[in-house]
């Protein structure tokens, strides 16, 4: 543990600073990803009403999905945010080397989990004839998964910044708001990730 | 270092460790869920019970998500309450929408039953 930890505590989850007793960065991510989920209710929505009543000549969805290939990327993007709770774990604890394995990781499976939306787009686009144009299933799936999939990349590249950055010497147990932040972002992202799983996958399987 | 100092560090220290195992056994909880899903959409039971069932799987996985790996656990209740003004507000609209169109009269007319023709006599 660092001299830091050991010199006296920093609580992580209270800030006597602010009248909210929250660190205000936490605060802004918290309402930022409130109105996040109302952006994609909205999406998930739109996606179900088409399926209710789907227009003649629409693709049938379970010919076209590869429940398989989802079901390993809702794993690999749980196992990315064990890592990403580890990494902010560790810099609440001043542990900078623990704190670069785990992010490397999380960016690990980030990448793996676009990897495997970008092969799934192709596999849609080139074998199932499934674009964002030619039918109505096709537009809702991929503006909502499409969506989802920028948000990962932005944390995969926010992720990627904050590795670069734990190189420079400059960050310690007292900026580990700016980590728990991103943890808050990436986490947000796995959630919305758990309700298109069933919403947009599993619920056509039944 | 003083003695309650110590103590405090250690307590500290003790809860750091007792979180690293808890997110540990809560990502293999939430691997054994999905599991759970996949299979359950394979079950011969009526659809209702399964989309029921799938329904409460993903929202145990959510929860145990925001309230342990986004610390809403630890932290202040007014995270929790703004966090869960969107996610009302989101749900809300989403049962709002899927009610009002998952309606007879909301059916496309291209699926919907031809109108009865009135005839009016003059």
């Amino acid at each position: 543990m660092s001299s830091t930890a050991a010199a006296g505590a920093i609580d992580h989850h209270h800030d006597p600073s602010t009248t909210t007793g929250i660190p205000n960065k936490k605060l802004l991510m918290w309402a930022f990803l409130a109105s996040d989920c109302m952006f994609f209710g909205c999406l998930i929505s739109t996606h179900l009403i088409y399926r209710l009543h789907p227009p003649p000549g629409t693709p049938i969805a379970r010919q076209v999905f590869s429940i398989e290939l989802t079901s390993f990327s809702t794993f690999i993007l749980l196992m990315s945010s064990l890592m990403m709770a580890l990494a902010v774990n560790a810099i609440q604890k001043g542990n900078l080397k623990s704190l670069r394995w785990s992010l490397v990781t999380t960016i690990l499976f980030g990448c793996i989990f676009l990897g495997c939306q970008v092969y799934e787009f192709r596999n849609f686009v080139f074998e199932k004839h499934l674009t964002i144009t030619n039918s109505i299933l096709g537009t809702t799936f991929f503006t909502l998964t499409g969506t989802h999939g920028l948000h990962v990349l932005i944390g995969v590249i926010w992720l990627t910044g904050m590795l670069i950055y734990s190189f420079t010497g400059r960050l310690s147990e007292k900026d580990a708001i700016d980590v728990e932040m991103m943890g808050l972002y990436w986490h947000f992202v796995d959630i919305v990730w758990i309700v298109i799983f069933t919403a947009v996958y599993l619920l056509e399987y039944i | 270092m003083s003695a309650p100092a110590t103590s405090d560090h250690a307590a500290g220290h003790e809860q750091e460790q007792s979180k690293f195992w808890i997110f540990v056994q809560l990502a293999m909880l939430l691997a054994v869920i999905t599991g759970l899903e996949l299979v359950t959409v394979y079950l011969p039971f009526m659809k209702w019970i399964l989309v029921t069932v799938l329904v409460v799987l993903s929202t145990v996985k959510f929860m145990f998500v925001i309230f342990y790996f986004m610390h809403l656990r630890w932290d202040k209740a007014f995270c929790t309450i703004l966090f869960f003004i969107g996610l009302v507000l989101a749900s809300g609209t989403m049962w709002a929408l899927l009610k009002l169109f998952s309606a007879e009269a909301s059916k496309p007319l291209t699926m919907a039953e031809p109108p009865a023709i009135v005839l009016r006599v003059a």
